[in-house]
C-alpha cells in the first residue's frame, strides 16, 4: 500500500525525452499486469517474472541511463526532499517485492526500477482503491506543486524546449489527478466541479469568441489593418461607428414616423396632397421621375408634403406631426450626444504623458499575438507587426531629422497660397453654377438638357473630386511628416467641401425664397378658385355639401419643404454615384488596367506612371462626413434619408472592402493614425453644427406650407409643442411650461450649466496632471528597479551555478507566492534573505532570477488555473517573410515584393 | 487630353469642363517629371534633327570632339555628361548609376566582359576604364551609324581593338555563335543596356548556350523605368540567380525613379 506514494515524484522524475517515456510507460503496462499477477494469479505473475528475466541483460543499459536522467531532472528541480523520500518508498517497495516476486531480485538496480514503477502504477489503478489520508496529502501537494511550477513556468531560467515538455506534463499530472482528490461522494462532487470549472472556462471562451464574431465586420477590418495599417483601418472602424448611428437614426424616423403614416394615416389618392396632379400623372412612374425623386415617389411617404397635418391619426391616436417634429429634434440631439460622449471617451484614452519612451521594445517584446491559431490569420499578423515597425521607424526618424528651415517655412507659405487660389476658384465656379442655374430655373427647365440641369450637381461632384488630389499633389511641396499633413490635408478638403455645401444651401435659400413668393400667389388663385366652385355650385342648391373634386384637379402650393427634402436627396444620390463610380473606374479599372496590361507595355506599369491607386483616407473620412451633414440637414425634410444613407453606408462598406484589399496597394509612408479619431469626431461635430444651423434656421423663422406637410395651417412649426401642450396635458402644466420657459429662469440656468461645465473641465485638467504626475513617479521607479535588477545579476554571475538544492527551491517558491505581494523596494530583504542562503551553503543563483521574475515582468494572472488544453496546440510561431507566388506585386499586398525595397528611402537619392 | 477638354467645354457645358481643370493641374504636377522627359528625348530631338539634318549621336560625337581631351577616358565620360545634362538627352548608363557598375567591375575584376547595347559607348568605356589587365570586353551593337560612332569614340578614348571587341550584330545572333567565334569559354560579367524587351531573351540565351558559369554577374540597366518586368519575374521565379536591384533614379533625370537590376549566376 505505501508503495503508491512513489508515484508522483517519479511522474515528476521523468524529465527524460518523449521516447524513453513511452518505452516506460510500456513497461509499467507489464507491470502493472505483473502486480495484479502478484494479487491473484501466481504463476501469471511468475511467467511475467521470466519474461522479464530474458529481457533483463538487454534492458540494463537504458535502465541504468534513464535512472540517471531520472536522478538529473530531480536535481534540476531543485527537488531534493522529494527525491530522498522516493528514494526511500523505492527501497520498500522494492523490499516488498523482494519478498513477493523473485524475479524483481535478480537485478538491484533493476528491481529499484521496477518497484518505482510499480508503485506508479498502482497508484494510476488508486481509482478503484481507497486512498489514505495521508497519500491524500502527498497528492494535494503535488497537485498543488504542479499547478504553482506551472504558474511559475515563465520565470525559469530553462530553455523553451524543457519548459514545454515540463508544463504539458504538469498540466497532465493536474489534470489526471484533480479529480481523483476528495473521497467517495465528495471525490466525485469534486470531479464533477472540476469538471464543470472546465466547462466554464471553454464556454467563457467560446463566449467570447462569440462575441467578437458579432461584431460587424470586425474580421474584414482586421484583415485590412495587418495590411494596410491602422489608418486606413480607422477609417473603416469610422465608417463602422457611422453605420450604428444611422441604423438608430434610421429606427427613429422608420418607426416613429414612416410606419405610422403608412398603417394609420389616410390611405394615397385620399387628399391633394397625397396625389401626384394632373399635369404629372403621365409621366409620374417614369424611371427618370423616379431617379429624380419626383412622381410618386415625390407624392409619398419619403417626403415631408405626404403627411397630414390631422392632430392624431388612428385607433392608437397617435400623434403625427408632434412625433414628427420631436423626431426632427430628436435625431439631432442624439447625434450631439453620441458624438459629444465619443469624444469624451477617446480623451480618456490618451492619457496624457508620453508613451514613448520604450516604444521599440514593447514593439519586439509584446507583438506577437500567441492566441493566433489560424496560419493566414498568423500571417496578416505578421504583416501587421511589419508595418507597425515600419511606421514607428517613420515616426523616429521624423523626429531625429533636420531641415533647412526657411526653405521649408517658404515652400509651405507657398503651397497654403495655392490651396487658397484653388479654394477661391472652386468657390467661383460653384457660384458661377447656382447662378446660372437659376437663370435655367426662372426660364423653365424644359428648354435645357440633362446636362444643364444636373450642372450643379456635377460639378460640385467634380470638385469635390479632383480639388483634394490637387491639394495632394501641392501638399508634396510642404514636406510634413504624413499625420500632420494628413491634418493639413482634411482641413483644407474640409474647406472646400464646406464652401460647396454652404453654397449649395445659400442657392437653396434662394429658391424657398421663390417658392415662398409663388406660394403667396397660388394662395390667391386658390381662393378666387375656390370661390368660383361654390358660386357654381351656389347657383344651384345652396345646402348640398362641398362638391367633390378629384384630389389630382385640385391646385396645390409649390411647397418649399418637399423640394428641400427632394435636392437633399438627389445630393445624396449622386454623391453616392459619384463615389462609387469613382472607385470602380479610378480604383478597379485602373488596376485591371495595370495589373494585365504590364505583360505587354513598354514600361512598368505597376511600379511606374500608372501604378495602383493608393487608399485616399482623408478625402474618403470627409465624404463620410459630409454626407452625414447632408443628412442630418435634410432628414427633417425627407424623412427617407436616414434609410438611404444607411443603404449606402452598407453598400459602401462592402464596396470600399473589396477595392481596398483587390486594387488599393498600402500607403508609400505608412504611419499611425492614433490620435487622428477624435479629430474625425471634432470635425463630425463641427459639421453637425454647421448642418443643424440651417435646419434650426428653416423650422423656426420660415413658415410652413399652407397646403403640405404635418404642420400646414400653423404659422410656425415649432407651434405644435404649444398645441399639444394645450390639448393634450392638464391646464396646470401648461402654466408650469410656460412660467419655465420665461427668460427669467432660463438665463440663469444657463448660467448655472456654464459654470457646471467650467468646473467639470477644471477637475478633469487636475487629474489629469495629477495622473501625468504619477506616470513620471511609476516610470522613475521602474528604472530604479531596472538598476537594482542590474547589481543583483552582476553579483550572480560572481557565483557559479551549482546544481540547484531544495532550499533554493523552497526559497524560490516562498518568493513566488511572497513576491508579488512584497514592494519591489524590498530589494535589500531578497539580498539578505541572498545571504542567509549563502551559510547554508546552498546556492543562490535561483535568487536573482526569480526577483527580477517578480520584478522585471509581472507574472502572469490566472495561469495556474488554466485547466484547458495545454498551450501547445494554440501556440503558433511567428512565420518567416512570406513569399511571394506571384510574379510582380499584388494589389492589397505590400508594395515590395521579392529583391523590391520600400519605396521610401532609396539608397541612391 | 486637352482635346477632350475642349470637347466637354464646348458640347456639354463649360462649367464642368471647368470643373476638370483641378484633374488637369494634378495630372501635370504630378507627372511633369516625365512630360519633361518627353519634351527632352522626343521634341527637342525631333527638332534638332530636324534643324541640323544629322542624328541625336553625332551631334553628341561632334561635341565630344571640341569639349574631351583625347585618350582620357575621363574627360570624355564627362564630357558625355555634361552633354546629356545641359544640350540633349542621351540614355547612357550616367554617372550615378555607372558608379555602381564602375564598383562591381573593380570587386570582381572580370576577364570576359559582354556588353549588350553599346550605344555611343559611354558604358564601354566606363567598364573598359575599369577593367584589368588582360581582360576583355566584347560589346554589341545593332544600329550600324551607332557603332561606327562608337569605333570612333574609342579610339578616341584610348582603347583599341584588344580591349574592346565591337560587334555589329543584333545580340539574339551574336550569342548563339558566341563561342566558336570568339573562343570564349565563359564569361564573367555581363551588361545589358539594349532594348528593354530583349532581356529576357538574351538572358536565357546566355544560359541555353552554356555561357554562364557560377559566379557570373549580370547587371542590368534600367529595369524600373522603363521597365523590364518580364526580365524581372523570370529572374525572380526561376531560381538560377541571386538577385538585387540598386535602387536609384534615371540617368540625368533625378526624380524619376530606376534600377540596375544585379545577379549572380548560381549556377543549374
Amino acid at each position: 500500500k505505501p508503495t503508491k506514494k512513489g508515484k508522483p515524484r517519479n511522474i515528476k522524475g521523468r524529465g527524460g525525452s518523449e521516447s524513453e517515456e513511452e518505452e516506460e510507460e510500456e513497461e509499467e503496462e507489464r507491470n502493472y499486469r505483473g502486480g495484479r499477477g502478484r494479487r491473484g494469479n501466481v504463476t501469471a505473475a511468475n511467467k511475467k517474472g521470466a519474461r522479464r528475466k530474458d529481457s533483463g541483460s538487454e534492458e540494463e543499459t537504458p535502465k541504468t541511463q534513464k535512472n540517471r536522467k531520472n536522478e538529473k531532472s530531480k536535481k534540476n528541480d531543485s527537488d531534493e526532499d522529494d527525491k530522498a523520500d522516493g528514494r526511500q518508498k523505492g527501497r520498500n517497495g522494492r523490499k516488498k517485492a523482494d519478498s513477493e516476486d523473485e524475479a524483481g531480485k535478480k537485478n538491484n538496480t533493476k528491481g529499484k526500477k521496477e518497484n518505482l514503477k510499480q508503485n506508479s502504477d498502482t497508484a494510476g489503478s488508486s481509482d478503484e482503491e481507497a486512498i489514505t489520508e495521508e497519500e491524500l496529502e502527498k497528492l494535494k501537494e503535488d497537485v498543488e506543486e504542479k499547478k504553482k511550477l506551472i504558474s511559475t513556468l515563465r520565470n525559469k531560467p530553462w530553455l523553451m524546449n524543457r519548459k514545454l515538455e515540463l508544463l504539458k506534463e504538469a498540466q497532465e499530472f493536474v489534470e489526471k489527478f484533480e479529480g481523483v482528490l476528495g473521497k467517495g461522494k465528495g471525490r466525485r462532487f469534486y470531479a464533477y466541479k472540476v469538471m464543470m470549472t472546465k466547462k466554464w472556462l471553454k464556454f467563457q471562451r467560446d463566449f467570447e469568441n462569440f462575441k467578437s464574431s458579432c461584431i460587424p465586420w470586425e474580421m474584414k477590418i482586421k484583415e485590412i489593418e495587418s495590411h494596410f495599417g491602422s489608418s486606413v483601418a480607422s477609417y473603416f472602424i469610422f465608417l463602422r461607428w457611422m453605420y450604428g448611428i444611422n441604423m438608430i437614426l434610421f429606427g427613429l424616423t422608420f418607426g416613429l414616423v414612416m410606419i405610422p403614416e403608412v398603417l394609420m394615416g389616410k390611405p394615397y389618392g385620399t387628399m391633394p396632397r397625397k396625389t401626384v396632379p394632373r399635369g404629372e400623372q403621365d409621366n409620374a412612374m417614369n424611371f427618370a421621375t423616379l431617379w429624380d425623386f419626383g412622381g410618386y415617389a415625390q407624392y409619398s411617404v419619403l417626403f415631408y408634403g405626404y403627411y397630414n397635418n390631422q392632430r392624431s391619426i388612428g385607433w392608437l391616436r397617435f400623434r403625427l406631426p408632434l412625433s414628427y417634429f420631436l423626431v426632427g429634434v430628436g435625431t439631432i440631439a442624439y447625434s450631439f450626444m453620441v458624438v459629444i460622449r465619443t469624444m469624451a471617451g477617446n480623451a480618456n484614452e490618451e492619457g496624457g504623458g508620453d508613451d514613448t519612451s520604450f516604444n521599440f521594445s514593447w514593439k519586439i517584446f509584446t507583438s506577437w499575438d500567441y492566441l493566433i491559431g489560424n496560419p493566414e490569420t498568423a500571417d496578416n499578423k505578421f504583416a501587421s507587426i511589419t508595418t507597425s515597425f515600419k511606421e514607428s521607424i517613420l515616426e523616429e526618424q521624423e523626429s531625429r531629422k533636420e531641415e533647412n528651415i526657411h526653405l521649408t517655412r517658404f515652400l509651405r507659405v507657398l503651397a497654403n497660397f495655392l490651396v487658397l487660389c484653388c479654394l477661391a476658384g472652386s468657390g467661383y465656379l460653384i457660384y458661377f453654377v447656382v447662378r446660372r442655374s437659376q437663370k435655367f430655373a426662372l426660364e423653365g427647365l424644359e428648354r435645357y438638357g440633362w446636362w444643364e440641369r444636373n450642372e450643379v450637381n456635377m460639378v460640385m461632384s467634380l470638385l469635390g473630386m479632383f480639388c483634394p488630389t490637387l491639394f495632394d499633389v501641392i501638399s508634396a511641396l510642404e514636406n510634413y511628416h504624413p499625420r500632420i499633413a494628413l491634418r493639413w490635408q482634411l482641413g483644407r478638403i474640409f474647406a472646400l467641401f464646406l464652401g460647396n455645401l454652404y453654397t449649395f444651401i445659400i442657392a437653396l435659400m434662394d429658391e424657398i425664397n421663390l417658392k415662398l413668393e409663388e406660394e403667396k400667389v397660388v394662395r390667391y388663385n386658390m381662393t378666387i378658385w375656390e370661390a368660383s366652385l361654390y358660386n357654381g355650385t351656389l347657383a344651384e342648391n345652396a345646402t348640398a355639401p362641398p362638391i367633390e373634386v378629384d384630389p389630382a384637379d385640385v391646385p396645390r402650393g409649390p411647397c418649399w419643404e418637399t423640394m428641400v427634402g427632394q435636392e437633399f436627396v438627389r445630393l445624396t444620390v449622386s454623391d453616392t454615384m459619384t463615389t462609387y463610380i469613382t472607385i470602380l473606374i479610378g480604383d478597379f479599372l485602373r488596376a485591371v488596367f495595370v495589373r494585365f496590361f504590364n505583360h505587354c507595355w513598354c514600361w512598368d506599369l505597376e511600379y511606374g506612371f500608372p501604378s495602383y491607386s493608393e487608399f485616399d483616407i482623408s478625402g474618403n473620412v470627409l465624404g463620410l462626413i459630409f454626407n452625414q451633414g447632408m443628412i442630418w440637414m435634410g432628414a427633417f425634410y425627407a424623412p427617407c434619408l436616414p434609410a438611404i444613407n444607411v443603404l449606402r453606408l452598407h453598400t459602401s462598406m462592402y464596396l470600399q472592402c473589396w477595392a481596398v484589399m483587390c486594387c488599393n496597394v498600402p500607403h508609400e509612408r505608412v504611419f499611425k493614425a492614433s490620435r487622428s479619431n477624435n479629430f474625425y469626431m471634432a470635425m463630425l461635430l463641427f459639421i453637425l453644427f454647421l448642418s443643424t444651423l440651417p435646419a434650426v434656421y428653416t423650422i423656426v423663422s420660415i413658415p410652413p406650407s399652407f397646403d403640405c406637410g404635418p404642420f400646414s395651417g400653423k404659422i410656425r412649426m415649432f407651434d405644435v409643442i404649444q398645441e399639444t401642450l394645450e390639448n393634450d396635458f392638464p391646464a396646470w402644466f401648461g402654466k408650469v411650461f410656460s412660467y419655465a420657459s420665461n427668460p427669467g429662469l432660463i438665463l440663469p440656468f444657463i448660467l448655472l450649466m456654464v459654470l457646471g461645465i467650467y468646473y467639470l473641465q477644471a477637475t478633469s485638467k487636475t487629474y489629469k496632471a495629477a495622473n501625468l504626475e504619477l506616470k513620471k513617479k511609476l516610470q522613475s521607479q521602474a528604472e530604479e528597479n531596472k538598476k537594482q535588477n542590474k547589481k543583483g545579476a552582476v553579483k550572480k554571475n560572481e557565483f557559479e551555478e551549482p546544481p540547484p538544492t531544495n532550499q533554493s527551491k523552497q526559497q524560490q517558491s516562498a518568493q513566488d507566492n511572497g513576491g508579488e505581494k512584497k514592494d519591489n523596494k524590498n530589494m535589500g530583504g531578497s539580498e539578505a534573505e541572498k545571504k542567509t542562503a549563502n551559510q547554508l551553503g546552498t546556492s543562490p543563483s535561483q535568487t536573482p532570477m526569480a526577483n527580477s521574475g517578480v520584478n522585471g515582468v509581472p507574472p502572469p494572472i490566472n495561469r495556474g488555473a488554466r485547466l484547458a488544453a495545454p498551450p501547445r496546440l494554440a501556440v503558433t510561431r511567428p512565420p518567416g517573410p512570406r513569399g511571394y507566388p506571384m510574379p510582380g506585386h499584388l494589389p492589397g499586398q505590400p508594395r515590395f515584393p521579392g529583391p523590391r525595397m520600400p519605396r521610401g528611402p532609396a539608397p541612391y537619392r | 487630353m486637352f482635346v477632350c477638354f475642349w470637347l466637354v467645354f464646348r458640347m456639354v457645358s463649360p462649367a464642368i469642363a471647368l470643373a476638370f481643370i483641378p484633374f488637369l493641374l494634378t495630372l501635370i504636377i504630378r507627372y511633369r517629371h516625365y512630360f519633361l522627359l518627353f519634351y527632352r528625348t522626343v521634341i527637342v530631338r525631333k527638332i534638332q534633327d530636324y534643324l541640323t539634318g544629322i542624328t541625336r549621336e553625332e551631334r553628341a560625337f561632334q561635341y565630344l570632339i571640341t569639349h574631351a581631351i583625347p585618350g582620357d577616358p575621363d574627360s570624355i565620360l564627362s564630357a558625355f555628361d555634361q552633354w546629356c545634362y545641359h544640350v540633349e538627352y542621351l540614355s547612357n548608363v550616367g554617372p550615378v548609376k555607372g558608379k555602381i557598375l564602375d564598383r562591381l567591375i573593380y570587386e570582381n575584376a572580370p576577364i570576359n566582359v559582354l556588353e549588350l547595347g553599346t550605344h555611343c559607348g559611354y558604358s564601354s568605356i566606363r567598364i573598359a576604364k575599369a577593367l584589368p589587365l588582360g581582360a576583355r570586353l566584347y560589346t554589341v551593337e545593332m544600329d550600324e551609324r551607332n557603332a561606327v560612332l562608337a569605333e570612333k569614340i574609342f579610339r578616341l578614348a584610348g582603347f583599341d581593338d584588344d580591349i574592346i571587341e565591337l560587334i555589329v550584330s543584333p545580340s539574339d545572333e551574336v550569342i548563339p555563335q558566341f563561342k566558336e567565334t570568339y573562343g570564349v569559354d565563359k564569361l564573367d560579367f555581363v551588361f545589358m543596356d539594349h532594348w528593354k524587351r530583349c532581356y529576357l531573351k538574351d538572358l536565357q540565351l546566355l544560359e541555353e548556350y552554356d555561357l554562364l558559369q557560377e559566379g557570373t554577374i549580370i547587371l542590368a540597366d534600367n529595369v524600373l523605368f522603363p521597365g523590364a518586368p518580364h526580365f524581372l519575374q523570370y529572374v525572380k521565379n526561376c531560381g538560377k540567380y541571386q538577385h538585387k536591384i540598386h535602387r536609384g533614379h534615371l540617368e540625368y533625370f533625378k526624380s524619376i525613379k530606376d534600377g540596375m537590376a544585379e545577379l549572380v549566376f548560381m549556377g543549374l
